[in-house]
C-alpha cells in the first residue's frame, strides 16, 4: 500500500476526528464481528441528544445518503414509519446501527456508543411522526399493472412468489416511500442496492451471461444470471465484464402511463407483508 | 475441466437425461471398484478421480431431492449432510489427494467469519457452492472455489440465549432448493439456498423456559422431514427430539425422550423426570433398509448430582431408535444408567455392516463419551461388546445386556473427586467420527484426561442469573492429559494404531479414499495420517483452535478440503507439481 505523506495523514485524521461517527467500508459479503447494547434503554433520549443524532445522520454517520435527510429513505429504508425489520426497541436498533445488517447495503457503524445512541434517538424521532403516506392510487388496479402489463413478477417476488433476480417486494410498503416507489418505476438506476447491479460478462469462450453482481475481486467475480442461477467466474476465464447500465430493470416510465405508475405504487405501498 | 470459464453452479431445475445416464454408469463404476479393494488401493484411487471428475462435470446443482440423498455417496463430489451419508461415515471418495502427494497440499483460500464464538459449523456443498453457517445463526453461501460471498442470512438473535457452551451452530440440511438450520432461540427456518430469502420459520419451543433451551446441532432430512435437537440439559429442561414437515415447516411428530410418568419406562424418582434433561444436541443417522432413525441423547439434569433424581434416568445417556415417518421408538439402549459425570451419548451413531464373531451384522458402533467404545446390532438394539478406547476408572464391565458393572468411589463429592477417568469433556464428544470402506476401520479423535468432578446442590431450573452452573474445569498439565486420533476394529473395538497430540481435540476426523485421515488439534494444527499406519504425512499450521470436522468436495473436478480453524474457515488443495 502506498504511504500517505505527513501532511496528508494528519489531514486524515483531523477529517476522522471530526466525523465522530462513520459508517465503515466494508465490501459486500464481508461479515464482522458483532457487539451488543449493554443496556436495554437508551441512555442519550433527550431532544438534545436526538438533535445530535439527527447531525451525525446527516454529516459524520453518512446515514442520509441511503436514508434521505428526512428519513423517507432511498436506496435504504424509509425510517418515518416506525417499523424495523431487526425490531424497534432501543437496544435492537443500536444493534442494526452498530453491527449493520449482512448481506445488505447496511454497514456497520464505528464509534463511541454515546453517538451510537444518540443516532437511536434521532431514528426513534423520525419513526415517531406518524408519516404513513397515503397513495392516492388504487391498489387493485395497481396489481393487474403488476401481473399483466408490468410482468414485474418475472423478477420480484410477493410472500415467495415470483423472481428473485430483483428485489424481494413482500414488505416493500413498509420499508420505501411513495416517492422511491415511483422513482424505482421510472428510473431504475437512479438509486440502486449494490448487490442489484447489472453485469454482463463475456467469457474467454465468447459466451455472454447477463445478471446481477453479487460479489467481485480482481480474481473472481459471483453474480445470479437472468434464471436465478448462481454463477462464478475466475477473471482469468472472463474475456470483458460490462456494465453497461446499473439496473436491469426497465425504465417504466415509457411502458406505462402516468395514471398505471400511480396504481402501481399504491400498490406497492399496499404490500406490508409481515415484519 | 472445459468450461471451466462458465462453472453453472446451481441450475433451478435440471433435466438432462445424459447427466443421469453418466452418474448410473459411474456408480457402478464405482461399486465394482470397492469390491477389489484391499491391494489394489492406488488403482482405485485413480479410478475414483476420474470418477469424482465425472460427477463434476455433470453439475446437478439444485434440486437436492430425497433420492438424491438416499444416495449421497455417488455424488463424492458435493457434501450433502452433517456426516455426508446417511450412515454418518463422514468419509470422502475423493482420492485426488492421496498418500503420495498430500505433502503438496495447499492453502486455497479463507473465509474470515469474525466472531470469537467457537466455530463449529460443517459446511455443505452442492456442485460448486458452499453453505457454512456462522456462529449465532447466520448462513452464508460462497463459491466453493474462490470462497467468496455469493449471499447471507442473518438471523437476528436474542442478545440473552442460553446455551451452556457457546453462542454456537454446526451446520443447515439441505432438500429441495431449501437449506434448513435450528437457532439458538429455538426456531427452525427454511432458507431459499438459491436466494438467501427465508421460507419459513417455525418456534420449536420456549427458549426462556426451565433454565433455559438452545438448539445447536446440524438438523437431520429423512424423507420429506427435517429431524432436529434441542440443548439445555445443563439446564433443567426436558428433552425432545422434533421432525418438521419440510414444505410447511408444521411439527410432524415430536419424541419426548423422558417418557410420561406411569410409561415403564419412567426410571426417574418422583417427578424429577420433569426437568431431568437428556437433550438431543448432536446430529443423528439413518438406515434407509431399516427405515431407523438413531439418535444420542444428553445428560440427565442435575448433572452431577444424582440424589434428586435416584433411577436409571431413561432415555437419558442413550442412543434411541426411531421410526422416521412417526416418530415411534423402536429400541433403546442405555450407555450410561444413572450418569453423574456428564457424558452425554451425543456422539453421531455410526451405521457399519462389518463381521462380528465371524457373523456379517448390521452395526451400530459408537465412541462413547464415558470412555467405551460399543457395538450394538442395530436392527434388534442387542449389545454386542464394548470395550474402553482411554483410561477409564468407573466400569469392571458388562453384563450380557450391556449394563455396566461399577466400580465404587467415582461418584462426585462435595469436596471435588480428583480421580475419575474420563472427565467431564468424556473421552468421545460430539466430534464427528469416521469409517473408511478401504480400511474397514473406525478413526476418532479421542480425549484422554480426568476432570474434578463435585456435586453441586440442587437448586430449581431458572433463568435467573444468581444460580452458578458448573464451570470449574482446572486445566491439568500437558502430562496429565493428551489426544489421541486411533483406528478402531468396528467389530471388537480393538486399537490399530493411535497418534497421540499434545491436548485433549475437539476436531472432528475424516477418512478419505486417498487413505488419508484429516483433522486438527487445540493448537490448531492441521493434519493428514495414513489411514493404514497413522502416520502423519502433511500438516499445516493454522494456529487456532479447532472445533469442527473436516469435508472435502470438487471444485472444477479439483479435490478440496475444508476445516474451520479459529474462526476462519481454511480451505486447502493440491498445488500443481
Amino acid at each position: 500500500m502506498r504511504r500517505l505523506s505527513p501532511f496528508l495523514q494528519i489531514g486524515y485524521f483531523a477529517l476522522a476526528a471530526a466525523a465522530a461517527v462513520f459508517a465503515q467500508e466494508v465490501p459486500v459479503g464481508v461479515v464482522v464481528e458483532r457487539s451488543a447494547a449493554t443496556v436495554e434503554k437508551n441512555p442519550f433520549d433527550t431532544p438534545q441528544d436526538a438533535e445530535l443524532g439527527r447531525k451525525t445522520f446527516i454529516t459524520g454517520g453518512g446515514c442520509s445518503y441511503c436514508h434521505a435527510n428526512d428519513g423517507t429513505g432511498g436506496r435504504g429504508a424509509n425510517l418515518t414509519l416506525g417499523e424495523y425489520r431487526f425490531g424497534g426497541s432501543d437496544a435492537q436498533l443500536f444493534d442494526t446501527i452498530r453491527n449493520g445488517i449482512p448481506g445488505s447495503d447496511m454497514p456497520p457503524t464505528r464509534g463511541p456508543d454515546q453517538e451510537i445512541w444518540r443516532l437511536v434517538a434521532f431514528v426513534k424521532h423520525l419513526g415517531s411522526q406518524g408519516l404513513d403516506e397515503k397513495a392516492p392510487g388504487d391498489p387493485v388496479a395497481g396489481k393487474t399493472v403488476y401481473d399483466t402489463k408490468g410482468g414485474c413478477g418475472a423478477c420480484h417476488a410477493i410472500n415467495q412468489q415470483g423472481g428473485i433476480i430483483g428485489p424481494d417486494l413482500t414488505r416493500v410498503g413498509r420499508r420505501r416511500s411513495l416517492k422511491h416507489l415511483e422513482e424505482s418505476i421510472v428510473n431504475p438506476s437512479a438509486d440502486l442496492p449494490l448487490n442489484y447491479r447489472a453485469v454482463r460478462i463475456v467469457t474467454a469462450h465468447g459466451d455472454t451471461i447477463t445478471g446481477i453482481r453479487l460479489n467481485e475481486d480482481d480474481i473472481s467475480i459471483q453474480m445470479r444470471d437472468t434464471s436465478g442461477n448462481l454463477r462464478a467466474f475466475l477473471k482469468d476465464n472472463v474475456k470483458e465484464i460490462r456494465r453497461d447500465q446499473p439496473s436491469l430493470m426497465p425504465a417504466y416510465g415509457s411502458v406505462l402511463s402516468r395514471k398505471e405508475i400511480e396504481n402501481l405504487v399504491a400498490y406497492l405501498s399496499s404490500l406490508r407483508g409481515t415484519l | 475441466m472445459k468450461n471451466s470459464d462458465n462453472r453453472l453452479l446451481a441450475r433451478a431445475a435440471p433435466n438432462r437425461p445424459h447427466v443421469l445416464a453418466m452418474t448410473c454408469r459411474a456408480a457402478t463404476v464405482r461399486e465394482r471398484l470397492l469390491s477389489v479393494i484391499s491391494e489394489q488401493v492406488h488403482k482405485l484411487s485413480i479410478a475414483m478421480a476420474i470418477c469424482a471428475a465425472g460427477f463434476s462435470l455433470s453439475a446437478q446443482g439444485l434440486p437436492i431431492t430425497s433420492d438424491r440423498l438416499l444416495h449421497a455417496d455417488r455424488e463424492p463430489g458435493n457434501w450433502l449432510m452433517y456426516s455426508n451419508t446417511y450412515n454418518s461415515w463422514r468419509y470422502s471418495r475423493l482420492a485426488q489427494v492421496d498418500t503420495s502427494n498430500v505433502g503438496r497440499l495447499k492453502l486455497k483460500w479463507l473465509f474470515q467469519m469474525r466472531t470469537q464464538e467457537k466455530v463449529e459449523t460443517t459446511p455443505l456443498v452442492v456442485d460448486g457452492i458452499m453453505y457454512v453457517t456462522r456462529p449465532d445463526n447466520d448462513i452464508i453461501a460462497l463459491d466453493a472455489e474462490t470462497g467468496r460471498t455469493l449471499w447471507t442470512y442473518e438471523y437476528r438473535n436474542p442478545r440473552r440465549l442460553y446455551p451452556c457452551c457457546g453462542r454456537v451452530n454446526r451446520g443447515v440440511a439441505i432438500l429441495g432448493n431449501r437449506l434448513f438450520m435450528n437457532t439458538l432461540d429455538m426456531h427452525v427456518v427454511a432458507v431459499d439456498a438459491r436466494s438467501g430469502r427465508e421460507v419459513w420459520r417455525t418456534k420449536m419451543f420456549d427458549y426462556t423456559a426451565a433454565g433455559g433451551y438452545a438448539a445447536t446441532g446440524a438438523p437431520l432430512v429423512v424423507k420429506d422431514k427435517v429431524i432436529v435437537g434441542m440443548a439445555g440439559a445443563e439446564h433443567g429442561v426436558r428433552g425432545f427430539l422434533d421432525a418438521y414437515d419440510a414444505a410447511t415447516g408444521k411439527l410432524a411428530w415430536r419424541f419426548n425422550t423422558i417418557p410420561k410418568q406411569g410409561d415403564p419406562n419412567y426410571s426417574w424418582s418422583g417427578d424429577s423426570g420433569e426437568r431431568g434433561g437428556a437433550s438431543t444436541w448432536n446430529t443423528g443417522s439413518y438406515d434407509p433398509e431399516l427405515n431407523t432413525l438413531y439418535w444420542g441423547t444428553g445428560n440427565p439434569w442435575p448433572d452431577t448430582n444424582g440424589d434428586v433424581r435416584l433411577g436409571d434416568d431413561l432415555y437419558s445417556c442413550s442412543v434411541i431408535a426411531l421410526d422416521p415417518d412417526t416418530g415411534k421408538l423402536k429400541w433403546h439402549y442405555q450407555f450410561t444408567p444413572h450418569d453423574v459425570h456428564d457424558w452425554d451419548s451425543t456422539q453421531v451413531p455410526v451405521l457399519v455392516d462389518a463381521q462380528f464373531r465371524g457373523r456379517p451384522r448390521k452395526l451400530l458402533v459408537w465412541p462413547n463419551r464415558n470412555g467405551f467404545f460399543y457395538v450394538l446390532d442395530r436392527q434388534s438394539g442387542e449389545f454386542l461388546t464394548a470395550k474402553a478406547f482411554v483410561r477409564q476408572t468407573w466400569a469392571k464391565g458388562f453384563d450380557d445386556r450391556g449394563r455396566p458393572e461399577l466400580i465404587p468411589g467415582n461418584e462426585p463429592t462435595t469436596e471435588g473427586n480428583i480421580d475419575v477417568w474420563p472427565g467431564v469433556d468424556g473421552g468421545a464428544n460430539w466430534m464427528a467420527h469416521s469409517y473408511s470402506p478401504l480400511t474397514g476401520w473406525l478413526y476418532t479423535f479421542a480425549r484422554e484426561e480426568r476432570r474434578v468432578y463435585s456435586k453441586t446442590e440442587y437448586h430449581p431450573p431458572t433463568t435467573e442469573e444468581t444460580v452458578a452452573g458448573f464451570r470449574a474445569r482446572p486445566v491439568f498439565a500437558p502430562e496429565e492429559s493428551f489426544g489421541k486420533v486411533i483406528a478402531l476394529e468396528p467389530g471388537t473395538g480393538e486399537i490399530k494404531w493411535e497418534h497421540r497430540v499434545l491436548t485433549p481435540p475437539w476436531s472432528g476426523v475424516m477418512a478419505t479414499a486417498g487413505n488419508l485421515v484429516f483433522g486438527g488439534t487445540l493448537e490448531g494444527n492441521v493434519f493428514a495420517l495414513d489411514a493404514r499406519s497413522g502416520k502423519q504425512l502433511w500438516r499445516f499450521l493454522g494456529n487456532g483452535p479447532v472445533f469442527a470436522g473436516p469435508i472435502s468436495f470438487l471444485s472444477n473436478g479439483k479435490q478440496y478440503v475444508s476445516l474451520a480453524v479459529g474462526d476462519v474457515l481454511m480451505t486447502f488443495s493440491l498445488n500443481a507439481e
